[in-house]
């Protein structure tokens, strides 16, 4: 039974599969039932160090920056539409190979066109994250973000981060005016 | 005030909430509400609230039309097990939202305004009120269908009836030529208003019991004709269109029901009719209203509803008179007046008859110079002299 998390709520990753090596973070979402423009979700990853910013552009990965932190993050492309069950974005991490510098993964979805698109999160429904060993496909944890958050175009879902020797989960649930690009640079990525 | 963007939400305070639609002009809007179970959809005909059931749930939410529709809903007493009340509207007469102008909602301490502005949707989810851990909320949705409240309906997998009266097939199964005839469709509610024209003259109204409830007709006009008085002059009177009818028992006693005369009728006493006061100030926006009383059906033989112009020019164009028929559970028939450009004042707009307990509904449209012209017209046989109210 995965560990369900509220907003703010954190686990254990490693307490709950001990020997944990490969994950794959799942972020999904239900897409429009109504007509009108389409939604356009995208997840990236920054991939953090001591100081909670990017070590370099390199580690803000998205769909045109598929792999990163030493190939050991690698995303699995984009969506473009949210149909289908399950995930509607994967990122696929070897925690045996993510560099020692590196101390938390921020996972973050984003709407393409937000602005001109007229677009929140408030329009999207049922968005989730959730962790997977990919080690027998077991779902590890779980966060529902419901309505943490409602006009914002931007939403940091949770933290993959460490803890001393262990790999936890932190569900977030945070709200981010403007879309990818402000958001990347609050994490110190370099938007040109 | 607090103002919901699309997509926002906030919660509501206190046990009920009433809901005021303010709709764009230039085209006719319908607002419904649903309840919505878990699942997404409705659970059958007692979950939708619209003109022709305007209470739904023991009342617990109701519809109030006028010229800014007004849901009330009792959140105390809506089914415990219904997830969210969606609010919609769609335009008819093949107009889009956008073509129109933006709907706002005005629901307590809430605000919530919906741009349309190049937006192509015939149907919009304007709002819903739904149940969060145990607590009841609105959120701003503004979203909609091009496809009207054809493909709303199927959204909330209500079905509904088409003009025909066959239900929609659902999407997901096209009936083709080789499959075996598919059992009879699960009873669909007949969203469509009944439009009686030149072609489509009658319709018949069946109930097991043969009663009828409240039977309400309603006459309405448009009264910008008062505002296009000639030399800018503001006529005090302007256009005054009266509603009255003529009824026959099954005794044979016939009565006229009309403001002309002081002969208001009654609803519980013979004839059965009553007329609701005269509306010559225009301060009463939504027209005459006619009440015939169904559970005696059974004692009326006939009911002739007509219109006449008191004051003003007959032009009956210009007017844009609409007589609606309201039958408890049935759907909401409609006779338009203005197809026509007759100069005589008085319109014979529909017959109401008995047939074999049932009501059948005729469209006359026939204009005559008055009174008498109109009873020689039918046969009705009244004495007719010379009256002012």
């Amino acid at each position: 039974m995965a560990i369900s998390l509220s907003k703010g709520g954190n686990v254990s990753l490693s307490k709950e599969a001990p020997g944990l090596k490969n994950i794959v973070v799942g972020l999904g979402w239900d897409p429009r039932a109504t007509d009108g423009q389409e939604f356009d979700l995208d997840a990236s990853v920054f991939v953090c160090g001591e100081n909670g910013k990017v070590r370099s552009d390199a580690d803000f990965i998205f769909y045109n920056n598929k792999t990163g932190a030493d190939g050991s993050i690698e995303h699995m492309g984009d969506n473009r539409t949210g149909e289908g069950e399950g995930d509607d974005e994967q990122v696929k991490i070897d925690l045996s190979k993510v560099p020692a510098g590196v101390k938390k993964l921020a996972f973050a979805v984003t709407i393409h066109e937000a602005e001109s698109r007229r677009q929140n999160f408030g329009m999207v429904s049922n968005a989730f994250m959730r962790v997977v060993n990919a080690e027998g496909d077991k779902e590890l944890a779980r966060y529902d973000l419901g309505e943490d958050f409602s006009l914002e175009a931007a939403v940091i879902f949770g933290e993959v981060y460490r803890h001393n020797d262990e790999w936890k989960f932190k569900a977030v649930g945070q709200g981010f005016n403007g879309g990818l690009g402000p958001l990347a640079s609050s994490f110190g990525v370099n938007i040109g | 005030m607090t103002d919901l963007p699309i997509g926002a939400n906030a919660p509501l305070d206190g046990p009920s909430v009433s809901v005021l639609v303010d709709l764009p002009g230039g085209a006719e809007i319908a607002v419904t509400a649903l309840q919505i179970y878990p699942g997404g959809k409705v659970r059958g005909d007692g979950d939708m609230c619209f003109y022709g059931q305007p209470r739904i749930s023991g009342g617990a939410v109701t519809l109030t039309q006028g010229a800014s529709p007004r849901f009330d809903i009792d959140l105390a007493r809506v089914p415990g097990d219904v997830e969210k009340i969606v609010l919609t509207a769609t335009v008819e007469g093949g107009k889009t939202f956008g073509q129109l102008g933006d709907v706002s909602i005005d629901a307590g301490p809430h605000s919530l305004t919906i741009p349309v502005h190049g937006r192509s949707e015939v149907a919009l989810i304007l709002a819903e009120i739904y149940k969060r851990n145990g607590a009841w909320k609105i959120r701003n949705v503004g979203q909609g269908f091009n496809g009207g409240l054809a493909q709303l309906a199927t959204h909330f997998g209500v079905e509904i009836a088409d003009d025909d009266g066959s239900a929609a097939p659902p999407p997901s199964a096209p009936p083709s030529p080789s499959a075996p005839p598919t059992p009879a469709p699960p009873p669909s509610v007949k969203l469509s208003k009944v439009n009686l024209t030149k072609t489509e003259k009658t319709v018949s109204l069946k109930k097991a019991d043969g009663k009828f409830g409240k039977i309400r007709v309603n006459l309405n006009w448009n009264q910008r004709v008062q505002k296009k008085s000639l030399f800018g002059m503001s006529r005090s009177a302007g256009l005054d269109l009266d509603l009255g009818a003529f009824v026959e028992l099954s005794d044979g006693n016939r009565d006229v029901v009309q403001a002309l005369g002081n002969s208001f009728g009654s609803f519980w006493a013979e004839p059965y009719v009553s007329l609701l006061g005269d509306d010559r100030t225009g301060a009463i926006t939504d027209g005459e209203w006619l009440e015939i009383n169904g559970d005696a059906w059974a004692t009326i033989r006939r009911v002739l509803i007509y219109a006449f112009i008191y004051e003003g020019a007959p032009n009956w164009r210009e007017t844009d008179g609409v007589v609606r028929v309201y039958v408890p559970d049935q759907p909401e028939i409609e006779v338009a007046m203005n197809e026509y450009g007759s100069n005589k004042g008085m319109c014979a707009v529909a017959e109401l008859s008995n047939e074999g307990g049932q009501i059948k509904v005729e469209r006359k449209v026939d204009f005559f110079g008055g009174h008498k012209d109109m009873d020689r017209a039918y046969g009705w046989g009244f004495s007719w002299k010379a009256g002012r109210k």
